[in-house]
This record gives structure tokens, C-alpha cells and sequence, in this order.
């Protein structure tokens, strides 16, 4: 018999079940248009970030700031951004600044084009009228041009005149005292800055504070791009940078940031030179890592609800293709009577599970890509409309093929065990079956 | 002398294990020539049915041998033993085992695409075979359109699609009335005298078997008479008697069976 016939077969063979076989396909749909649709996302995705990276000052570009502020940083992170502010163990710890002696070393790295220092703002803590407490504040700058996702209020105003604004995480608002974090927007809060020049001459620290307060006309949802950081606009920055460096002679001023920009080829070896100097550097794409791996971990789980559609729809193909057999059984005999070998018999029931798996493939594939058309035009119309050039959902074909043959492979899997059944038939039993 | 196109020795058959042990056949030897046509009658239950399907390599013996053209078939492979099935043998049953819902081309059609031929040739050939049995105006309707007499000259036509050497009919007039009984009997026997076909018929009526060449009859898994009839139907029958050497003339081809 011969391979095409075997197919051939095989798809007949499912249309005399309609409802049976519909039934099964729609579970291997479900299975296959989640994963399809998933990649497509993915793809989409991968794609914005690496243009975001190429707008971000591309590849070669780094960020860097004392490996001593990382750190800081990274136990503010694991922390939810919220540590108890205590004197004696974070004195010293926010105000570390990039030394000269770090900017000739670092100038003078093989593959360093160009290298700049930023001018900064640092603030020891951050507390409400609510609270007694302080706790540890991280400013970021609100660069204009770049939009936030606000999940209460507004973002701060950019115009270097505007009052003293700033967004906060909605894990400090409620630490703040704000159990109702929507309560928070409109709200004052104090933040106390630092005089370089007066906190090097003073053993108290509170001495050396001055304390300002912002409006708070925003909160943003923990999450990867808000990151712990509160969100500064340029007036209120600018007043914090302008407390931190007053007295310091001119030239003197300490910049806790610098920016940098290296041949990619050399990039790792870099960051790991300017690691042993004292300097962490972070590259576009190790932030856009950041997103990827939260991002990741999202589509793990979607694809995980594929995965278990799969399943789900294997047992469908098990229990489908065992009772075909048994409506089958004078059919086979006749077949296998006829000279067919037990083997070919195999293979027309496997081929029939691998055909139900192809037009669930099939489905799956032509209804996400019609989903994520739909998708992509709403996403561009609504809260994609920023990035116009962002398309949310890439159907690669070699992606949806391979993800089509995986779960043809899969509908295989399930179809031997039915079709060993069938192939173990004796003949003979089948004919004076009546 | 020819040696025989099918020879049994001590064929024994038995069903079931320990208590429900059934000696179906106790004992079988038979030889059947090329060219002959046979009948294996009996009672009901007698093991007629069993016979014809060791003796078509369907199922095994518990003991006892089968040879085919002088060659045992016991060492065969399965895979042997199938193409056997498929290009030597044709099979017509009493309630005719057919895919009902499939066209009555294609039903004849399935030992060729079993066999792996060529679309258009197997079509070509199914038509032939159709046309033997008179039934080229039907191949294209459902199989379960047709009339009982109708199927059994479709299961007939599938039969001789693949030009067999032999053909074993289970009760192929069972299911029938007498009328187109009959002509399904015509329709076998000319295939015998024409064509060359070995034909063994199992049937447990008489009238079908006196017709035959031979008559084998069976009691309890056991052959207690087997001879040639005296009440032949065909005028020809003194040809018959000698007709061995003349039958290999025109069906030269001969069953190859190899041991690999
Ligand atoms: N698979 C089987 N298992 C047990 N007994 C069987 C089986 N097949 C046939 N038999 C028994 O063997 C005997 C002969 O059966 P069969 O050859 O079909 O008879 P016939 O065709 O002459 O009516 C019967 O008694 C039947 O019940
Ligand atoms: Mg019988």
C-alpha cells in the first residue's frame, strides 16, 4: 500500500465520524492556537526590544554607576524596593560617587569610545504626614519623551519650571501610610536631600538634610520598567542636584552616573574591566533582559496552558481512534485478510491521528494569525499607539510549521497506541465477528 | 504425476486452552490440483470454516502441515504469507465483507491498492474485473445500494481483480435466495472452467456442491468422504477428468513460494 493512499485514507476515514473527529480537532486547536499565538507574541516582542535597544544608544552603549550603588540597588530589588531607612548602615552608601581615579582607568579601556559622567540627584529617604517611618528613596529621572504606564494619576510633568512633582511605586505609597493608594495622588510627601559638602564635615546626618517636599501625581504598578525607583521630574531633579553639589567649588562636583560608549564586539569583556575598577555597567539590553525574563515567565505559563490543552487533546486522540478501531473490526479483518501487512495497518491508524493533528495545527494556526491581526491593529489603535511601528504579534512561518509538526508528532504519539490495537487484530476473529 | 497445488497432512486444529479445549480438526490430509473445484461441505459446526482458512494461510494449525505447490508453508514470514494472500488467493464470504459506505469501484479496488499499484492501472483493472461480473454500470455506486446478489458479484469481481490462482468461497450462496444463488454459483464456476481457477467452495449445501469437481465432506473436524461427483453439471466433464496437463498449459504461471 502505498504512502499516499495510507493518507489518503486516513482523512476519509475521519469524516465518518464528523462530530467525533471535530470534537477531537477542536481540542488539538485549542492546544495550537494558544502556543502559535503565544510565539507570535513573543516574536512581536523581540522585536520591539530589540529596536528599543537600537533607540537606546544601541548596542555599544552603557550605563554604569559604583558597584557599590548597584548593590544597593539590586537588595532594594529583592526587597520590593522597601527597606526601613536606619543612620548608621546608610550613611555614606547613597552619596557614593564615581571617582576620578575610576574615570582615567575606565577612559583608558580597550574598545572605550567615549565616556561621559551625568550629573545626578540623591536623596537619603522619603516619608508622608501618615508615617513615622522614612525609608530609602531612588530617584529617576522622568526623561522627557519617554511614556510611563500610570496605574493612578498622571505622569510628572517634564517642563524644568513645573512645580516639584514625582510617581511613586504603589508598594511606597502604601508604606507611606496610603492603604488606599489612589488617596496618594495629589498628596505632598518629604524627601530629605543631602548636602555633599555640609555631610562631610558633620558627624549627624539629620544636620546636614534638607528637607523638600514634591506632589505625588502619580503611582505605577510594581513592575519591570517602573522598577523600586521613584520617578523625579526635571524641576524637582534639578532643585535635588542643586542641595547635593551647593558650596562644592566649581569642577569638584561628584557625578554618581556616567554613560559610555564601547566597541559591542568587546562589550562583556568591558563590563567585566570596569566591574574590577568599581563601576557596574549596564547595557540596553541588560535592562530589556530584565523585561525578558518577567516577560518569559508570562508566556511560560500560557504555554503551559497549551501544553495541557495538548495533553488533554492526546487522550482525545486515544479515546477517538480506540473506538474507530472498534467500529473498524471487520474492516481491518477484511483488510488484513486481503494481504495487508500488520505494519501498514499501524501506520493508516497513526496516520489518521497525525491528520487530526494537522488540522488542529491547521486551525490553530490560521485562527491566531487571525486573532493576531485583529490584535495588532487594536494594540496600534489603543495603548500601542506611542510605537506605531510596534507590531504586537510576528507569525514566523518556520516557527508555526515546527510548532505544527511538534504537535503532529504529538498526535502520532497518541495515535500508536490505538492503532497497536488495530494492528494486532487477528483476521480471522474479525470475520466471524457478526 | 503433477504433485498437488495444496496438500495437507494430519491437520489438526484445536481452540481454547485446558478446560475449554475444542478440537475443531483432528486429523486432515487432502490434496487439492490445480484446477479443481472443490467442495468442502458438512454440518454446521462440522469445521468447514476452520479449514478453509488454513488452507487459505489465514490462520495457523495447531498441528500437521500445509504445502503449497510442494512447498511448506509453516516457515513462511508473515510478510510472505500476506503477498501470498494478496496476489494468489481471492476470497468471497458468505456475508460478503464489504466497506459498505465506500463506492463499489473502490470496494473492488482494495486488494490492488493493498498490493501498492498504480492508481490508474488498478482502476483499470477493477473496471475489468467489474465486467466479468456485470457490473461496470454500477462502479460508481454505494456498495450498500446494491442488491444482495449484486454484492456478491462485487465481492466476486474483488476476488479476481488480482487474477488469482485460487479462489475460497465461505457460503457464498448463503446469504442469497435460491434464483440468485444460481447465477453467483454460474458466475464461480465459469471463473473455474475459463479462467483456470482453482475454486473451494465451503458450503453445507448440497445441490452447490455436487456441482463441483469434488466433493470433501466433513463430520466433527474429520473427512469422512471425499470424492469425485457422479452427477456433474458440466457436459464437459469428460475433458475434466484428464484436464491437468491441459489447465497448466493455459495458466502456466505457477505460485512461487520461497522460503527467505
Ligand atoms: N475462535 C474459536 N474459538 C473456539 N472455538 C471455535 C472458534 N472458531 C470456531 N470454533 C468452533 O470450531 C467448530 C468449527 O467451526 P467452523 O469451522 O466455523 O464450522 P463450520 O464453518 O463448519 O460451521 C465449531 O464448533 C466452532 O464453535
Ligand atoms: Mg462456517
Amino acid at each position: 500500500m502505498k504512502v499516499l493512499d495510507i493518507i489518503h485514507d486516513a482523512n476519509s476515514n475521519l469524516w465518518r465520524s464528523k462530530l467525533r473527529s471535530f470534537l477531537t480537532i477542536l481540542a488539538i486547536f485549542v492546544g495550537s492556537f494558544t502556543i502559535i499565538l503565544n510565539s507570535a507574541i513573543n516574536a512581536g516582542v523581540n522585536q520591539f526590544l530589540d529596536k528599543q535597544i537600537e533607540n537606546m544608544g544601541g548596542e555599544g552603549y552603557l550605563e554604569m554607576m559604583p558597584k557599590s550603588t548597584y548593590d544597593s540597588i539590586s537588595s532594594m530589588l529583592n526587597n520590593n524596593g522597601i527597606i526601613e531607612y536606619t543612620e548608621e548602615r546608610d550613611n555614606g552608601e547613597t552619596t557614593s560617587y564615581i571617582k576620578d581615579e575610576e574615570v582615567e582607568k575606565a577612559k583608558n579601556l580597550d574598545g572605550v569610545e567615549s565616556f561621559y559622567l551625568l550629573s545626578s540627584a540623591s536623596a537619603d529617604y522619603v516619608t508622608s504626614k501618615r508615617t513615622e517611618k522614612r525609608y530609602r528613596a531612588m530617584m529617576n529621572l522622568v526623561v522627557p519623551g519617554i511614556t510611563f504606564d500610570m496605574s493612578n494619576g498622571k505622569a510628572p510633568n517634564t517642563d524644568e519650571n513645573a512645580d516639584y512633582e514625582i510617581a511613586i511605586n504603589e508598594d511606597l505609597a502604601k508604606a507611606l501610610g496610603y492603604e488606599n493608594i489612589a488617596e496618594i495622588v495629589g498628596e505632598k510627601i518629604q524627601i530629605a536631600v543631602p548636602n555633599t559638602l555640609k555631610c562631610y564635615s558633620t558627624i549627624k546626618r539629620n544636620e546636614c538634610q534638607t528637607i523638600i517636599e514634591a506632589t505625588v501625581v502619580g503611582t505605577q504598578a510594581p513592575g519591570i520598567l517602573s522598577m523600586a525607583g521613584s520617578r523625579a521630574n526635571m524641576a524637582l531633579w534639578n532643585r535635588i542636584n542643586e542641595i547635593n553639589t551647593e558650596g562644592l567649588p566649581e569642577g569638584s562636583q561628584h557625578s554618581y552616573q556616567a554613560v559610555a560608549n564601547v566597541d559591542p564586539e568587546k562589550k562583556d569583556e568591558i563590563k567585566k574591566q570596569l566591574e574590577e575598577i568599581g563601576l557596574s555597567a549596564m547595557s540596553v539590553e541588560d535592562e530589556a533582559g530584565m523585561f525578558q525574563t518577567f516577560f518569559d515567565a508570562i508566556l511560560i505559563v500560557f504555554n503551559i496552558f497549551g501544553a495541557i490543552a495538548l495533553v488533554a487533546a492526546s487522550i482525545g486522540i486515544i479515546n477517538t481512534l480506540f473506538m474507530a478501531v472498534q467500529e473498524r473490526t471487520r474492516e481491518i479483518g477484511l483488510d488484513k485478510a486481503l494481504g495487508m501487512s500488520n505494519s501498514k495497518v499501524f501506520l493508516s491508524f497513526t496516520a489518521e491521528a497525525i491528520m487530526l493533528g494537522f488540522w488542529g495545527s491547521l486551525f490553530g494556526i490560521v485562527v491566531s494569525m487571525i486573532v493576531g491581526g485583529i490584535a495588532n491593529k487594536v494594540a496600534t489603535e489603543t495603548f500601542l499607539s506611542d510605537f506605531p511601528t510596534f507590531q504586537l504579534t510576528i507569525f514566523e512561518p518556520w516557527t508555526m510549521i515546527s510548532i505544527a509538526l511538534i504537535i503532529m508528532f504529538i498526535a502520532f504519539l497518541a495515535g500508536t497506541l490505538p492503532a497497536r490495537r488495530a494492528s494486532k487484530k487477528n483476521p480471522i476473529d474479525a470475520l466471524r465477528y457478526e | 504425476m503433477k504433485s498437488a497445488l495444496i496438500s495437507t497432512r494430519g491437520l489438526k486444529k484445536i481452540y481454547g486452552k485446558r478446560d475449554s479445549k475444542f478440537e475443531a480438526l483432528k486429523g486432515i490430509d487432502l490434496d487439492i490440483h490445480s484446477g479443481e473445484s472443490v467442495a468442502i461441505i458438512g454440518k454446521s459446526g462440522s469445521g468447514k470454516s476452520t479449514l478453509m482458512h488454513l488452507l487459505a494461510l489465514l490462520d495457523k494449525p495447531t498441528e500437521g502441515s500445509i504445502k503449497l505447490n510442494g512447498k511448506n508453508t509453516s516457515k513462511l514470514k508473515q510478510g510472505k504469507l500476506n503477498r501470498l494472500r494478496n496476489k494468489e488467493f481471492g476470497f468471497v464470504f458468505q456475508s460478503f465483507f464489504m466497506n459498505s459506505n465506500d463506492s463499489v469501484l473502490n470496494n473492488v479496488i482494495l486488494p490492488l491498492k493493498i498490493a501498492g499499484i498504480r492508481r490508474s492501472e488498478r482502476r483499470r483493472r477493477a473496471l475489468e474485473a467489474l465486467k466479468t461480473v456485470e457490473l461496470e454500470d454500477k462502479a460508481k455506486n454505494k456498495a450498500n445500494d446494491l442488491s444482495g446478489g449484486q454484492k456478491q458479484r462485487v465481492c466476486i469481481a474483488r476476488a479476481l481483480v488480482n487474477n488469482p490462482k485460487i479462489i475460497f468461497a465461505d457460503e457464498p450462496t448463503g446469504n442469497l435466495d435460491s434464483a440468485t444463488g444460481a447465477k453467483i454459483e454460474e458466475l464461480l464456476f465459469s471463473l473455474n472452467r475459463n479462467k483456470g481457477i482453482t475454486l473451494i467452495v465451503v458450503t453445507h449445501d448440497e445441490e452447490l456442491a455436487m456441482k463441483c469437481d469434488r466433493q470433501i465432506r466433513i463430520a466433527d473436524g474429520q473427512i469422512v468422504a471425499d470424492g469425485v461427483s457422479g452427477a456433474k453439471h458440466d457436459p464437459k466433464l469428460i475433458e475434466d477428468e484428464n484436464l491437468d496437463g491441459m489447465r497448466d498449459k493455459n495458466h502456466t504461471k505457477e505460485i512461487e513460494v520461497e522460503e527467505k
